[in-house]
């Protein structure tokens, strides 16, 4: 009997033992994640997938690679951008913004679909629901904003797709695709009127905003199809120009809009930061205010609208190392957005008078009496910068940058050529130098703790800020003709740059309107489309790029043994001359006017009509 | 205290006293009711003893020597000895061995036996190991391939993984890198079948997909390694779609206790580093990189400006100057200016020639006829390349295995391993220091004349330091603790009736500690004649920071199997059924501080608190399978096999949870029948075979990522930042799919195994197909992005591979030489059959009908441009009509420039043009070259290895970042010398030419000396007379030599651009002495 206990029962229990247990223990649960069905009715967690759509902004106008590096304004430190070789196709479309990036934004769209459509049902107080909604079709509108500025009418997406289903879709037609979005906005700015969010999050005037940049849009050249047919033999020939601007109806109208949605914006009272002023400042204060509206601090932060915002403590996001990634190389940053000199051109003598190559004065000395967001934006030969590292600062104990080459030695006796540390041959990471002789320096923290390439700054990327509002109000009151509101409040950002008053009226009021909102937005990803949506792109962003080099010899009997900036010891050599074509060979082409769709794109989505030139 | 715990483990006072006494005498009573019970069996008894000797006369120890029909056995010991228990005079005594003929003999009146073994050539007997069992060789009826724990243990490698290769055919290893701690060999069998995961199941000692996997276990621990390649893996169901490695390890024997040490002593070094420029050479390419910027009609000027003066004035009135100025060239040629103008090695500065590595044995086996065991410790230390190397892996096992019979019916065995591996690295990883010593200028100092390090090339990461500890450190130390326990009771009144169960119990412990702190390199004041240099922090160049980890699992599994053996005439059946349940947990907990104010405390708590942050996450997972066994075959010549698994797994919604994978393996022993035996004589033994079995892949991933509960609506963590700070924000993943399941090999298999010449050959032959089903891929090709999804995988994908493996060998001894010689290889290829297409691409563009890349997901990088020659000058070029807008080569076609192929004849280049290559990064062959010679106390082993059919895209970080490979320098085209081969000099791959295309891709096809062995065994009449029964001095290597046509990484480098630790060869000493 106990041989069969042993024998039999045991091995038979232990069977039991493993396989008795019903099988519930294979319903394990994931331990990483939330369920989504849980989500919808914690109001808590709904916010969560709220917030987490505003990720999409990416890192705005301080990504490594800025918008502005694909105009005239700048010059990408690391590989040729085909857009401006006029370049670029359906196979090869060229370095694109996140921010624009289509798959990316229809992700984002998605998720504002999917949150509109479980908030209708949501358990939680309507007034949590109500701005919850509010936020999220600001996004929607964004999102659909960014893709349309950039391609063009484009599927307007209101829906959240399950899977296996029909998904070839039409493009909208620019008209329908701008009414959709101001619906949207319309629908944020009813819904998040009274509600204050914190910083970071979108609010009803980020709303009215956004709505004054599409319609200023929407009212331009480009999207106005009879004029855009008179500029370009490319869009008079496409088959289906309804995709690209509105083919008829009342431009005038139009402007109307666009001025009145900006004027609301200003109504609001509550944003701008110095406006105002009757006469213009001193270059310090000029310079102090222009600062503090870059970095978004010391009231500067009035400007900001709506932006994307860093702290140290956040994980790694790419914007945050702004100063890594376009320090000069002398501090161990990757000079990444260098300022073309055809940009440098564009500052405006203290007097208000145009820079001038052919005035000997100036030519000799062209970094001296400009506007003072020159010195606020850009890294030039001989500027103060802060106290360099260990390294940099046995050649330069100062702090000043060094973009040229410069005799050391005795003048007129035995002389030695020096490379600047902020350049090509420098000894400092010099493939990392600026090719134009110029790096940006707006949005830079100037703390002199935030030295190389290791710390992050806490500098926000303000997507949509309130001088563009005042700009897009001047523009519309210039093109529905009331010069004298257009040139007061044009005047009023000049004053606070420290920059006289603008006289000009007509053609030449325009051409000064425009010349200063770049400046002034400098880097601001406005370029790119600004220049586009007025047609001034075939000239403007097909000129070669222009490149500054610049030699110091030393006087006759002046000895320097470690360089540094002088106009005592030293001659200075400024040349201009256009960049070697192997690095970037710009020209123009009105297919890039309205950049392509992914081959692959076009192949899976059978609707989707290409833009023209592809 | 210190008395205490001594006083505690020697057992001499208090409690402990009495707790010893009591388990003593329990001990004793428990052990004599045994021997009472065994006496009472030992009636009629008798007792023999005896001396087996191999074919030289030696003692030969580890020989089986069992009474017939009997489960009665010892094996010899050191001395060849035996002793056994007949049950009567009629016994009959089988002696056996691996290797060799068996013997028999009938014990009648004598006591006293001598054997001589003779060399068996065909391993008739041999045994092997297959799922849930073992089968004799001669019967077996699947596609196994096996290889013996002393033949790895030939291989002087650290990590075991690369001892496979060449020595199993259809299994190929690929080494990617010799990196201490992360050298291991991918090992894929019969290829790759899958675009998802392609890993085999492992199995050691029963227990799958054990932690830690196969690398780091020590190979005189394992007795073999069995490979199930075909439908024999059926019964691992729903794991064993890519093939099942079943590793077995080394158990005790009866007889004396025996002890051996072994000590190795290796070194290592790179078999292959990167032949890069010398100053000259790369200052006279950074030149001609300014040149061309310029139009092709200013090159000729602009060159011999730059030779002259150094400067140059363009058509367009602009100064350019040169990089690098005829006196700088002078420099670096005469060596004067050691300060400013150096030559520098880069690799030859930092690594070193040799570097050094140990392993220690320590072995003690034996046991009683009732209890047999193996205790095994073993210890491994590793350096890195580098010069004061702060990279390095050092190893601590242990292995215990016991087996108790405690009565005729009861088994019990006991497996216990602890292992704990220390890996430890510099802060910047091997990637990083790869890349910086590929890109360090030979223009630029790596030491300063006075011995300090000159700057660094970029972010601080100078190779001179950033491979030794000023940095910091990275530690990363793991601890294993498995066992697995297994209770055998056979059942008294059904013979042939087993159960058997097993339970494992696997912990395993991970810390990391990274440790960051400011390090230095020195700035030279430019001054030649009075040079002095500064120290600059780099780095954290403030404070320390420090990041710690700590993760744990712990997996179960129990296990209940039951089994029966009966013969009934010529009839001969085995039945076997089981069941599994199996569980895993394991959690990961990591923080972070920063402003450490000084680096002398290493620990979290001195950390700054500002900051800081923390991390954790967890996961579980079940399973539960039964599978089984039946198996018939008629006087061992009509042989037949089911093999079945019933899987269910966590990862699969409820309703699809189960699954059911069979197998059939069947065979034919021709030489088994009369008319054949007759006929054909030369043949000693031949079989046919054929399986086929449907398997399951339930390590289902999506690039790269486990796909585990993707049938949940689930959202993921994320982040963002509002009103200064951080909030969590929640993502949604993969849209659900509820119909997610595993994928489905339907695989095919026909074999041969042959012997000829009097057992002296073997021959065998293997061709396979393998049908995958039901990969998970996304149905990409068929939504636009407009549709926002982020689209779950769904088992979409359809994979074919098909194949032949072969394996021959040879074994003869003339004299006293004795010799064996083998080749294995093994051919396996496979083709997408579905995938996602995008629609609308041009059939030489698709997957679908192509090769898998070699890492599922780079699917774009399979496209290349056709490569087509060199624009050798302004002629060609006018030649050409093709427009090359499209790839960016507007208005860039200059002489040097590549031409590629218009493929699809629309005289434009652009995208379209490329074609998706046949070829991956893995070989489709691999094989082996094995020979061994044995004369007298002296024997060889030699394995050379083979792979053809992989190509690698090779393409570095030259230019103005880097320097240059002495290939591209040799080859070039110039003003001077245009080739119609190779381009002119381009900067960081700028060109329209530098996308990938067919230039820079190569092939890998490789044959190495993989393995040599040379050893001298000490005979044993003089090891008797210093008391050691076996003293053995060999000297072995790995990698010794290798020739392949790709000469600038190794063959098997898996890396285009050079940034990794290259693989190791290594020749090791090694001595081996039993007590």
């Amino acid at each position: 009997m106990k041989k069969i206990l042993k024998t039999i029962l045991i091995p038979l229990c232990a069977v039991i033992l493993v396989t008795s247990c019903n099988k519930d223990f294979l319903n394990t649960q994931p331990l990483n994640v939330a369920a989504a069905g849980a989500t919808w009715s914690d109001a808590s967690l709904s916010e969560m997938f709220v917030t987490e759509i505003y990720n999409g902004v990416g890192e705005g106008y301080l990504q490594q690679n800025s918008l502005d590096n694909q105009t005239d304004n700048c010059l990408f430190n690391f590989g040729r951008q085909s857009i401006m070789e006029g370049n670029i196709s359906p196979d090869n479309p060229g370095d694109r913004l996140g921010t624009m990036e289509w798959g990316n934004m229809y992700n984002r769209i998605r998720a504002t679909n999917l949150a509109l459509q479980n908030l209708a049902t949501a358990p939680f107080a309507a007034a949590i629901v109500d701005g919850l909604k509010g936020e999220v079709y600001f996004q929607r509108a964004y999102y659909h904003n960014q893709l349309l500025r950039y391609y063009g009418g484009i599927p307007i997406i209101k829906f959240a797709y399950g899977l296996d289903q029909d998904y070839n879709i039409p493009r909208s037609t620019y008209e329908e695709s701008v009414k959709a979005i101001v619906s949207d906005l319309d629908s944020s700015v009813l819904l998040l009127d009274g509600k204050s969010l914190p910083q970071g999050r979108a609010s009803k005037a980020a709303a009215m905003a956004l709505k004054s940049r599409v319609l200023t849009y929407a009212a331009s050249d480009l999207h106005d199809i009879p004029t855009a047919k008179q500029n370009s033999t490319l869009i008079a020939g496409f088959a289906n120009p309804e995709l690209l601007g509105y083919v008829s109806g009342d431009r005038n109208a139009r402007w109307v809009a666009a001025k009145a949605a900006s004027k609301a914006v200003i109504d609001l009272g509550q944003f701008g930061y110095n406006l105002g002023l009757t006469a213009p400042q001193s270059k310090a204060d000029a310079m102090s205010d222009y600062i503090k509206l870059s970095l978004s601090r010391n009231g500067g932060e009035k400007d900001a609208i709506f932006g994307k915002y860093y702290i140290n403590a956040a994980t790694d996001d790419w914007g945050a190392w702004y100063p890594r990634n376009n320090m000069p190389n002398g501090y161990h940053g990757w000079s990444s957005t260098e300022p073309t000199q055809n940009f440098v051109d564009n500052y405006e003598m203290m007097d208000g008078s145009k820079f001038d190559w052919n005035n000997p004065v100036q030519a000799a000395a062209p970094y001296e009496n400009r506007d003072p967001r020159f010195y606020a934006s850009v890294f030039y030969d001989g500027g103060a910068w802060k106290p360099r590292t260990t390294d940099g600062a046995t050649f330069d104990p100062y702090g000043e940058l060094q973009f040229g080459t410069y005799q050391t030695g005795t003048g007129g006796g035995t002389t030695v050529a020096y490379a600047g540390l902020d350049t090509r041959n420098s000894n400092i990471e010099n493939w990392n130098g600026t090719r134009t002789g110029y790096v940006i320096k707006k949005f830079m923290d100037p703390n002199p703790a935030i030295v190389d390439m290791n710390q992050k700054q806490e500098v926000p990327t303000i997507v949509v800020r309130y001088t563009e509002v005042i700009f897009n109000y001047i523009e519309a009151c210039l093109q529905t003709g009331d010069e004298a509101t257009a040139k007061s409040w044009l005047n009023q950002i000049r004053f606070r740059a420290g920059m006289p008053a603008i006289t000009a009226s007509g053609s030449a009021l325009v051409n000064e309107y425009r010349n200063e909102r770049n400046v002034e937005m400098f880097a601001e990803d406005q370029r790119f489309f600004d220049a586009r949506r007025w047609m001034i792109a075939p000239s403007v962003f097909g000129q070669k790029v222009r490149i500054m080099v610049i030699t110091g010899s030393l006087k006759p009997g002046k000895t320097v043994t470690s360089y540094r900036y002088s106009k005592d010891n030293y001659n200075y050599n400024y040349h201009v001359q256009e960049i070697e074509q192997g690095v970037e060979n710009r020209s123009w082409n009105d297919k890039v006017y309205f950049p392509p769709f992914y081959r692959d794109e076009i192949s899976r989505n059978s609707k989707l009509i290409q833009n023209p030139g592809y | 205290m210190k008395k205490q715990s001594n006083d505690f483990y020697s057992g001499s006072s208090g409690p402990s006293k009495w707790i010893s006494e009591y388990l003593f005498k329990k001990i004793i009573i428990f052990s004599s009711i045994f021997l009472l019970c065994l006496s009472a069996e030992a009636q009629n008894k008798t007792h023999v003893t005896g001396i087996v000797k191999d074919d030289k006369g030696n003692p030969a120890s580890n020989v089986s020597v069992t009474v017939k029909g009997t489960k009665t056995g010892v094996v010899t010991d050191a001395n060849g000895a035996f002793s056994i228990d007949a049950p009567n005079q009629k016994s009959i005594l089988v002696i056996s061995n691996t290797g060799f003929q068996p013997q028999e003999a009938i014990v009648g009146n004598r006591t006293n036996f001598n054997f001589d073994l003779v060399i068996a050539a065909g391993n008739l007997n041999e045994v092997v190991v297959v799922g849930y069992g073992t089968q004799k060789k001669v019967t077996l009826t699947g596609a196994v391939a096996v290889v013996k724990g002393s033949d790895l243990a030939k291989s002087p490698a650290t990590n075991l993984s690369n001892s496979i290769a060449g020595r199993l055919p259809g299994v190929v290893a690929v080494n990617a890198s010799g990196e201490p701690g992360y050298d291991g060999s991918t090992i894929r069998i019969r290829g790759s079948n899958t675009l998802g995961n392609n890993d085999a199941l492992i199995v050691i000692d029963g227990v799958p997909a054990r932690e830690g996997g196969l690398d780091r276990l020590n190979p005189m621990d394992i007795e073999s390694m069995s490979v199930l390649k075909d439908a024999s893996g059926a019964i691992y169901g729903a794991r064993a779609a890519n093939g099942v490695i079943l590793i077995t390890t080394k158990r005790g024997r009866s007889g004396k206790p025996e002890l051996s040490y072994s000590h190795n002593s290796g070194w290592a070094a790179p078999t292959v580093i990167p032949k890069m420029t010398n100053a000259v050479e790369y200052a006279t390419m950074a030149n001609e990189i300014e040149i061309y910027k310029l139009p092709p009609a200013e090159w000729a000027a602009a060159s011999a400006a730059f030779k002259s003066t150094g400067t140059y004035t363009t058509a367009g009135n602009s100064v350019i100057t040169a990089p690098f100025l005829p006196d700088d060239f002078k420099k670096f040629a005469d060596g004067s200016d050691k300060w400013g103008h150096p030559n520098t090695d880069w690799f030859g500065t930092v690594l070193k020639k040799w570097s050094p590595q140990s392993k220690d044995n320590l072995q003690l086996v034996g046991g009683s006829e009732n209890v047999k065991y193996l205790a095994s410790l073993g210890y491994q230390n590793q350096d890195g390349y580098y010069k004061n190397s702060a990279t390095g892996y050092k190893q601590y096992d242990m292995r215990i295995n016991m087996d108790a019979k405690v009565n005729k019916y009861v088994n019990f065995g006991l497996g216990i391993v602890a292992r704990q591996e220390n890996r430890f690295y510099p802060t910047k990883d091997a990637g990083s220091i790869f890349r910086m010593l590929m890109r360090g200028y030979p223009t630029k100092n790596a030491i300063w004349p006075n011995g300090q390090a000159a700057p660094d090339i970029e972010n601080g990461e100078q190779p001179v330091v950033i491979t030794t500890n000023q940095t910091g450190y990275d530690k990363d130390t793991r601890y294993y603790y498995q066992t697995n326990a297994k209770l055998e009771i056979s059942n008294p009144w059904i013979k042939g009736l087993k159960f058997t169960l097993n339970a494992s119990l696997d912990k395993y412990l991970q810390q990391t500690k990274r440790w960051v702190k400011p390090w230095y390199i020195y700035n030279w004041n430019n001054d030649i004649a009075n040079p002095l240099t500064t120290a600059v922090a780099k780095g954290p160049t403030t404070q320390p920071t420090l990041n710690q980890g700590a993760s744990d699992k712990l997996n179960i599994m129990l296990e209940a199997i039951g089994s029966y053996e009966h013969s009934f005439g010529n009839h001969n059946i085995t039945v076997l059924a089981g069941v599994t349940k199996e569980t895993f947990k394991g959690s990961y907990f990591n923080a972070f501080r920063q402003y450490f104010p000084s680096a002398a405390i290493e620990q979290l708590f001195a950390g700054g608190l500002t900051n800081q942050q923390t991390g954790g996450a967890a996961f579980e997972g079940a399973r539960l399978n039964y599978f089984g066994r039946v198996g018939y075959n008629y006087k061992e010549k009509y042989l037949a096999e089911f093999l079945w698994r019933q899987d269910g797994s966590y990862k699969f919604p409820e309703a699809h949870r189960f699954g059911f994978f069979p197998g059939v393996t069947a065979g034919w022993r021709i030489s088994e029948e009369n008319f054949f035996k007759d006929n054909v004589k030369f043949i000693n033994s031949l079989k046919l075979r054929g399986s086929w079995g449907k398997l399951g892949n339930d390590n289902i991933s999506y690039a790269g990522r486990l796909t585990d509960y993707d049938y949940l609506a689930t959202y993921s963590y994320g982040s963002y930042t509002v009103g200064n700070q951080i909030v969590q924000t929640l993502r949604e993943g993969p849209l659900p799919k509820n119909s997610l399941t595993w994928e489905v090999a339907n695989n095919y298999n026909f074999g041969l195994d042959m012997t000829l010449l009097n057992n002296k050959l073997s021959v065998e032959l293997d061709v396979f197909q393998n049908h995958r089903t039901g990969i998970l891929w996304q149905a990409s090709g068929a939504v636009p992005a407009t549709g926002g999804i982020n689209l779950p995988a769904s088992n979409i994908g359809k994979v074919d591979n098909k194949g032949w493996e072969v394996k021959v060998g040879y074994n003869n001894a003339i004299g006293d030489l004795r010799y064996n010689v083998g080749i294995n290889g093994g051919y396996a290829k496979n083709k997408i059959i579905f995938f996602s297409e995008t629609p609308g691409r041009p059939a030489y563009q698709q997957s679908t009908g192509h090769v898998m890349p070699t890492n599922a997901g780079s699917d774009d990088d399979m496209l290349q441009y056709q490569y087509d020659g060199i624009f050798k000058d302004q002629k060609d070029i006018d030649a050409n009509t093709l427009d090359y807008t499209g790839v960016g080569g507007a208005g860039k076609l200059f002489p040097g420039s590549m031409k590629f192929k218009d493929v699809n004849h629309d005289g434009k280049i652009d995208g379209l043009d490329r074609v998706r290559s046949d070829k991956n990064q893995t070989p489709s062959f691999q094989g082996g070259l094995t020979i061994g010679l044995q004369y007298k106390a002296f024997d060889l082993n030699v394995l050379f290895q083979a792979a053809t059919g992989a190509e690698l895209f090779i393409q570095t970080e030259t230019g103005t970042i880097g320097n240059f490979l002495q290939d591209t320098y040799d080859h070039r085209w110039t003003l001077d010398n245009p080739s119609s081969v190779y381009p002119r000099t381009v900067d960081r791959n700028n060109q329209y030419f530098s996308n990938r295309n067919t230039f820079y891709t190569v092939s890998t096809n490789y044959v190495r000396l993989k393995n040599f062995e040379v050893g001298y065994t000490l005979p044993s009449r003089l090891g008797k007379k210093l008391g050691i029964s076996r003293f053995r001095v060999y000297v072995n290597g790995l990698n010794m030599a290798t020739w392949s046509k790709q000469k600038i990484y190794d063959p098997e480098a898996q890396s285009s651009d050079g940034h990794y630790y290259p693989q190791s060869k290594i020749i090791n000493t090694g001595v081996n002495l039993t007590f």
